[in-house]
């Protein structure tokens, strides 16, 4: 199927197994917090270390034993504070303390993971990307500490302006941060109102929903619980009206019940094995020759089939629309109770 | 069709393979599951990749396949893990492919052309104090100046903790520029601008320091002389790796200009090895040589043989020869050996 990339923060990779899945890309606001972790992780390491340097050099108090104490503590912070994202990104797989606290991942721009080269370049580079202001600081003695803080502009606009969002390090390592949640839930569009097998029961059984079709259908079937009734009806009409025609179904119509009908036959039921079960909605039509059939009929049993059917289209025309569950999108959470171990080889 | 019972039925080996994800998480290996853990694994994720291929043909709704694709996406991560450093490849690094790059590279030219030019001529004017009497104080200031003089009032022999504080300050600081020297390659300007400026001040303070009438000259020399050569060379280098990753910005060689920053970045990474070899020693230098309080003479020695076998190795090890060139080529194309081996268990059937 050929369709327009979506204008969204994904980017496609293709594995060995000749697969091409998506990677949800981090932009800025997604790494900015786990960068400050980071810092914030660094600067906790730091501390503990010269801590236990200090009380190593209190404990022990053998004389001039405290300069070395000082100059390992300075070469400790040197080597933590340019080596300790080269660190984690290659022995943890790509990910840093922040990273791991917000669901991030550093790979390689082929889907790969990064290899300790590229963990190497990508953040020695980090200096350029937090510049400008860190860098003016060694020429300017008496910048007020406001200045000493790094704005990160260049790798912000790095960021912004890149297809994969690297900020240089990434560019020139080759990598990119992609989004790697722990755990994710697995939506399920349910659809409980006892009117939508009843008029998916009359939908032609000639009718074969397309691809693109099927597609928009569920789309519009995940989306509609954040919509009011009156936006729903006003999106879903422009499918629909051509289709009410098609299907000879009376003009008033909910187009949204319309819709989630055609959603449940498409997707959730199975009509050709099983029979709607419409409980009270039986004989309530939405075809227009049934309309015709009741007004062509004698005045005494059409009474009562009126009453018997109007509450019901009205219900299917007007009431869906307060009625219908408004969350019709029941996300089911994976649990995690054990499965008994299922052969693959049965698919 | 009926998409919930496919969902349905699926779901069970997705769950399955989410919970082996979490397991394997850390370590790619978890002790409960073990090697049939790893080995189911690896079947319940190509039974997701399959799923996830088929998902089109299944018309599963977009809500999950987006599901398929993360779940894919992160048990992909599990399978194949990062490459760590591989130690046994630091030697070939260093002692073929970085010296010939070395040798080779522009850039790197540049560089110590920049930061030993401007050394030396800020050494000789800071070190004339009948010409240019004040171009030290107003380069670095007055504060600076009786800084480094009370820094050096103590002499080296028998002040050994004092020196050896310097020594791990100087570590951190002198490595620093280097390293940002090669960060900040990468937008050029600013690496220019820190190879000049640490080139004009550091030379600066060598002149001052060795004029007649400063105080603590003498100490100076005594305690910088044996790592001179190491440091200034490997600070040097750093910043023609810094450059030689900015250029591939520009001169891109046909390439776009992402891959040749990239392949370029892959040509900085050896001659970077090299400056951080350089600093290593440095920093033994400084940390056990400097301060001691071994006589003159020996690091005066110890700064001859290091600067003699950093020329060594330059010209040496870096003269250009064929055989690099067509091994570096040969590389690119680099089977693996398992695939015509003869102990092939298909062929050997």
């Amino acid at each position: 199927m050929t369709t327009a990339n979506a204008l969204d923060t994904t980017i496609a990779v293709v594995t060995p197994e000749n697969i091409a899945f998506e990677y949800q890309l981090a932009g800025p606001f997604r790494r900015l917090p786990a960068y400050l972790i980071d810092v914030a992780t660094r600067w906790a390491v730091i501390l503990l270390v010269v801590f236990t340097l200090m009380m190593i050099g209190l404990l022990s108090n053998v004389l001039s034993m405290g300069s070395f104490l000082v100059a390992t503590g300075l070469v400790v912070y040197f080597l933590i504070s340019w080596f300790y994202g080269t660190f984690f990104e290659t022995y943890f797989n790509g990910r840093t303390v922040g990273k791991w606290a917000c669901g991030l991942r550093v790979i390689c721009v082929d889907g790969r993971p990064i290899d300790g080269t590229r963990a190497v370049i990508r953040n020695l580079v980090r200096v350029a990307d937090v510049a400008p202001f860190a860098a003016l600081s060694s020429f300017v003695d008496q910048a007020s500490p406001i200045f000493w803080i790094p704005t990160g502009m260049v790798g912000f606009v790095s960021v912004i302006c890149t297809k994969r969002m690297q900020r240089l390090g990434d560019l020139a390592a080759g990598t990119m941060v992609v989004v790697d949640e722990k755990s994710w839930r697995l939506p399920v569009t349910k659809i409980e109102d006892p009117r939508v097998p009843a008029l998916a029961s009359y939908i032609p059984g000639d009718y074969r929903v397309t691809r693109s079709m099927a597609r928009t259908l569920a789309v519009y079937c995940e989306r509609r619980a954040y919509l009011t009734p009156a936006r729903r009806r006003e999106i879903a009409m422009h499918l629909t009206t051509p289709l009410i025609e098609k299907f000879e179904f009376r003009a008033d119509v909910d187009p949204d019940l319309l819709m989630v009908a055609l959603y449940h036959a498409t997707f959730l039921s199975d009509l050709r094995l099983e029979p709607a079960a419409l409980g009270s909605l039986v004989g309530a039509s939405p075809l227009l020759r049934d309309v015709k059939r009741t007004e062509s009929n004698g005045q005494g049993p059409a009474i009562s089939l009126k009453e018997k059917e109007m509450p019901v289209v009205a219900a299917i025309v007007d009431e869906t629309a307060e009625s219908i569950p408004e969350v019709a999108e029941v996300q089911v959470e994976i649990e995690s109770a054990s499965h008994p171990a299922n052969e693959v080889s049965d698919r | 069709m009926n998409i919930a019972m496919i969902v349905e039925k699926r779901q069970q080996q997705w769950v399955e393979l989410e919970k082996l994800c979490d397991a394997l998480e850390l370590s790619g290996k978890d002790r409960k599951t073990g090697a049939a853990g790893v080995s189911r694994f690896a079947t319940l994720y190509r039974a997701a990749c399959a799923d996830l291929a088929l998902a089109d043909a299944y018309q599963l709704p977009p809500a999950t396949v987006t599901y398929l694709h993360r779940l894919v996406a992160r048990a992909h991560n599990r399978l194949y893990r990062a490459y760590r450093i591989d130690p046994t490849t630091w030697a070939d690094t260093l002692l073929r492919k970085a010296p010939q790059q070395i040798y080779a590279d522009p850039c790197v030219r540049v560089a110590s052309l920049l930061f030993f030019g401007l050394f030396t001529l800020a050494t000789i004017l800071g070190a004339n104090d009948q010409w240019f009497p004040d171009f030290v104080p107003q380069l670095v200031g007055q504060e600076q100046i009786n800084q480094l003089e009370s820094m050096y009032e103590k002499p080296v022999t028998g002040s050994l903790d004092h020196y050896v504080t310097m020594a791990g300050f100087y570590i951190m600081h002198n490595t620093g520029i280097g390293l940002k020297c090669f960060s900040f390659g990468i937008l050029i300007i600013p690496c220019l601008f820190e190879i000049a400026f640490n080139a004009v001040s550091l030379g600066a303070m060598f002149g001052y320091m060795s004029r007649e009438s400063s105080t603590g000259g003498d100490n100076f020399l005594h305690f910088v002389t044996a790592h001179g050569p190491f440091e200034l060379t490997a600070i040097a280098l750093a910043g023609g790796a810094g450059l030689r990753f900015g250029i591939g910005l520009f001169h891109t060689k046909g390439y776009t200009r992402k891959d040749s920053l990239r392949e370029s970045a892959s040509r900085a990474v050896p001659i970077m090895a090299a400056s951080a070899a350089l600093f290593f020693l440095a920093a033994f230098t400084e940390g056990f040589v400097s301060p001691s309080p071994l006589p003159y003479v020996f690091k005066a020695c110890w700064a001859i043989a290091s600067a003699g076998l950093i020329s060594f190795y330059f010209v040496v090890l870096g003269f250009p020869n064929d055989q690099y060139d067509s091994q570096r080529h040969d590389g690119e194309a680099d089977f693996d050996p398992l695939a015509d081996d003869d102990k092939d268990p298909i062929h050997a059937a």
